[in-house]
């Protein structure tokens, strides 16, 4: 299968620091990637330039073989990239489906269509209960869950999770963390950046790690763990997977 | 009060309040008593106040679809109310072209002024948003204050008191108030038509996140261009009906920073984002304004202005969600359901 996320010498400065430094890795469909490093090493900044929030200051990102470096954030939406924020971002005025099926109006037209996709997927994330709840009473935790609804009801090709286990009871995390492993059977290729590492560990088949901009490390989890440069940068002792 | 009720859900029963992309009793009872207040000619001294009700509250509603529903608080509405009262007026006194053809050339120019406002305010945010649409307004108002080949400069336009059918000049009031009524009726099924729509949706999320409406595919600044020129349009439209029932124009009252502050007061007192809201504040509002003027003008000049202000600050403190918020929450204690 070819490629579906390629980002190639990609560089994005902020004035006289920079943020992410010359990174390039490649995706293939039906990945689980994950994509760790410690605070400020530019995991988000990388996800904002992969969904368009950011333009690269140098470098290139090409999707399903299109280049598309520098398109706005609602492009690169409609053509199949999804993303959550690391930050919950509800439309805080509208209930928890209308949340929802703003996503699910780049796959269905209709009103009533949007609906019930966007019911859908909110039963998939366990969120039925709260369908007609107003999105500013949910807690933290459902919040996250929002964003993945939200994410997955745009039927995504790829789909960028930044920290969605933030805020999560131990119990949350683990339902989460089985959710998020079953995606690439369902054709969704996932890129996720996550603090809980042994959610990650457990379920990605595939990590980069970057440091202060720079991509340091590439391999499978368990190799991850053990690597020396990735221990140093960022786990600080060796990890012991169960 | 509309005409519109979208297919999907017309078939559901209908509410006794207000809900958002459905029609109401509510509404239904009010639509009504509107027009038995218009054909049985009641009360004849008051009928100057129930056709101005009508007409704010079509600006009320034309403002809220850029402010409540789209989250661009405008203070410079004016500038589009100006801009379709002059494009009729001018039409019709120079080219002698109908103004019930002339309002719609209005509301497209109106459009179009309202699209450079949304582009050229496209990074502002907040009151730096706010303070800019005063200063269009304003730079609309001098431009039609110097034009004075264009638009009369600052002696204005008068439109011939010639009553007629295609002047859309008439004898009685009570045909103004139908006519008021019929733009109301317009612009509410606008709205509702809006918050029964995908493009509506697309509003209520650009408003509520900008960065998160992105995400979901939605071009932020194409939605706020849109709004505000659909805004600006039906804005437009009532500049033009009002021009034909006043007959008379100058810049420095149809385009002025009272005139935009009203039609921002009406929905933040009736409720913001909500279709019931801005008519329920100017049939509040207007009276109640015109009334004191019209009571107190001339014993206490300005006393009008204090009873007036007051009150806003009470429904302030009590209603913040506006008397649409203060409807709903009649159903809490509701004592049957």
């Amino acid at each position: 299968m070819s490629t579906l996320l390629e980002v190639r010498h990609v560089s994005r400065s902020f004035h006289t620091t920079t943020a992410v430094d010359d990174i390039s890795f490649a995706v293939q469909p039906g990945e689980l990637l994950g994509l760790i490093g410690p605070n400020g090493a530019g995991k988000s900044t990388l996800f904002n330039l992969i969904a368009g929030v950011l333009p690269p200051s140098a470098g290139q990102i090409l999707f399903d073989g299109k280049p598309v470096t520098g398109w706005k954030s609602h492009d690169i939406a409609r053509i199949g990239i999804a993303r959550t924020f690391q930050i919950p971002k509800p439309y805080r005025q509208l209930s928890v489906v209308e949340n929802v099926m703003l996503s699910a109006f780049l796959r269905e037209k209709s009103l009533a269509g949007a609906r019930k996709l966007a019911e859908t997927t909110l039963a998939d994330v366990g969120l039925a209960d709260y369908s007609g709840a107003p999105a500013n009473s949910l807690t933290v935790g459902l919040l996250k869950r929002l964003e993945v609804a939200r994410a997955l009801a745009m039927r995504p090709k790829l789909v960028l999770f930044d920290e969605i286990m933030a805020g999560l009871t131990p119990t949350e995390v683990g339902v989460m963390t089985g959710f998020v492993a079953g995606l690439p059977a369902r054709g969704i290729t996932v890129i996720w950046v996550e603090h809980v590492l042994y959610a990650i560990m457990k379920t990605a088949t595939r990590m980069v790690v970057i440091n202060r901009g720079k991509l340091i490390a590439e391999g499978a989890p368990a190799v991850m763990a053990r690597d020396p440069a990735v221990v140093k940068a960022y786990l600080g002792e060796e990890m012991v997977l169960a | 009060m509309s005409i519109a009720i979208p297919a999907s859900i017309s078939s559901r029963r209908i509410p006794v309040l207000p809900k958002r992309g459905q029609i109401s009793w509510f509404e239904i009872v009010l639509l009504v008593i509107s027009l038995g207040l218009v054909v049985s000619g009641i009360a004849p001294s008051l009928q100057d106040v129930i056709l101005l009700s009508f007409l704010f509250a079509g600006l009320g509603l034309a403002w809220n679809i850029a402010g409540g529903y789209a989250g661009l608080i405008s203070f410079g509405h004016s500038a589009f109310f100006g801009v379709g009262a002059y494009t009729s007026t001018i039409l019709l006194l120079r080219y002698d072209i109908s103004p019930w053809i002339g309002i719609w050339v209005g509301a497209l120019i109106a459009a179009v002024f309202g699209s450079i406002l949304a582009l050229i305010c496209a990074r502002l945010r907040g009151p730096f948003f706010i303070l800019s649409t005063l200063a269009f307004a304003e730079v609309v108002r001098i431009g039609a204050l110097n034009w004075s080949s264009l638009t009369g400069g600052p002696e204005g336009l008068s439109i011939p008191p010639m009553a007629s059918l295609a002047g859309m000049v008439f004898a009685s009031k009570a045909t103004y108030a139908a006519l008021m009524l019929g733009y109301l009726v317009f612009v509410y099924g606008i709205t509702k038509g809006l918050e029964a729509s995908r493009f509506g949706y697309y509003l209520f999320a650009i408003r509520d996140n900008d960065d998160a409406a992105s995400a979901a595919g939605v071009n932020p600044l194409l939605g706020r261009t849109a709004a505000m020129a659909l805004s600006a349009a039906l804005t437009g439209v009532g500049g033009s009906l009002f021009a034909q029932y006043f007959l008379y124009l100058d810049p420095t009252y149809v385009i002025s920073p009272e005139l935009s502050f009203q039609f921002a007061l009406l929905p933040a007192v009736g409720g913001l984002g909500t279709a019931i809201g801005p008519v329920l504040g100017s049939f509040l509002i207007t009276p109640l304004s015109e009334l004191l003027r019209s009571h107190l003008g001339n014993a206490a000049a300005g006393l009008h202005l204090v009873i007036y202000s007051f009150g806003l600050i009470v429904v302030m403190l009590y209603f913040p969600a506006g008397l649409a918020g203060a409807l709903n929450k009649l159903t809490r204690w509701k004592p049957f359901s």
